[in-house]
């Protein structure tokens, strides 16, 4: 079995829960009972969207129900180091991807993640470009009218760092500098997992669309035309 | 005031789309899009993808699971 090398993950072993706002703690003393309320009161309510982005990360209940209790764990333990003020959620955030990272994907580990970030363009496909923008109305309308079940299955297939990138920037509407943080990768990597990511589950969106015949498909050479899928000819 | 022109605009789309973009660069491409048909549809795209990938990833944690985790942090004073 080859070994994948991740430069991208830290190879020291680092606290999940560390923090660059640990230096300054406030010098107000809480008990342990009042710091239980405090974060039962401002952490807890995270949960359906801490446990919505498990289900992205690890793809079933069981192992997303686990991560999210493992994450509330960890930041209960060490609520004392958040600093009131910052950006919680994105602390909660930072937990769960560092403790998905560490545990579960050594579980679930794709051979396909290693050298992600290397592959070139044209090894990601796509051609957006040529398409007409009556097609491209036509588009939109498709990915909107596709069910839920279309949507999170081709997230689910697109690779791992690509799909967390995505998911953090739009569903949780983190800016790139606040996904930088969370996946400990430059924003410029951020960036073009984003794009990457973004590029990949369009392609998958518009081949379930076309799968469905909600839309046409492009007229290649390769697309098997039957002419039931298009509109265009028979309009 | 110059259009940015279509180049511009579909580089940056998606930083446009996300809100990265500085105030003067996001100025100029909703300026470009306002009158290009065709920058504007790649747009919409980029915008349903996000509004749809959105709705899609909805949950509710189950029940049991708040229950655990109260149970888990109140047994740890």
């Amino acid at each position: 079995m080859p070994t994948l090398t991740m430069p991208r993950l830290d190879s020291s072993p680092m606290s999940d829960t560390d923090t660059s706002e640990i230096d300054t703690t406030s010098e107000i003393s809480e008990t342990t009972a009042e710091r239980r309320l405090r974060f039962e009161r401002e952490a807890l309510p995270f949960m359906d969207q801490l446990y919505a982005a498990a289900m992205r990360m690890t793809r079933n209940p069981q192992d997303a129900g686990d991560l999210v209790q493992e994450t509330f764990i960890k930041a209960f333990q060490a609520f004392d180091q958040f600093q009131p003020g910052t950006n919680l959620k994105a602390w909660l955030y930072r937990i769960q991807t560092n403790t998905f990272i560490n545990i579960y994907r050594k579980k679930q580990r794709d051979p396909y993640q290693g050298s992600i970030d290397e592959l070139e363009e044209w090894q990601l496909g796509g051609a957006e470009s040529a398409t007409a923008s009556h097609s491209r109305s036509a588009e939109a309308e498709a990915i909107d009218h596709l069910p839920d079940s279309d949507v999170k299955d081709a997230l689910q297939s697109i690779p791992e760092d690509f799909r967390l990138a995505v998911y953090l920037a739009d569903v949780e509407g983190f800016a790139y500098q606040e996904i930088a943080d969370i996946m400990k990768t430059p924003v410029g990597t951020v960036m073009s997992r984003l794009h990457r990511g973004r590029k990949l589950l369009r392609e998958r969106l518009r081949d379930y669309a076309i799968g469905r015949g909600i839309v046409a498909a492009d007229p290649a050479p390769t697309a098997p035309t039957t002419g039931a899928a298009t509109t265009e000819t028979t309009s | 005031m110059t259009d940015c022109g279509c180049e511009k605009a579909k580089a940056e789309l998606e930083e446009y789309l996300h809100r990265e973009l500085s105030d003067q660069d996001f100025r100029d491409i909703t300026e470009h899009l306002a009158g290009c048909e065709d920058c504007s549809a790649e747009h919409l795209i980029g915008l349903t993808l996000t509004e749809r990938v959105r709705r899609a990833c909805k949950e509710t944690a189950p029940e049991e699971l708040r229950v655990a985790i109260l149970a888990k942090i109140t047994s740890r004073v």
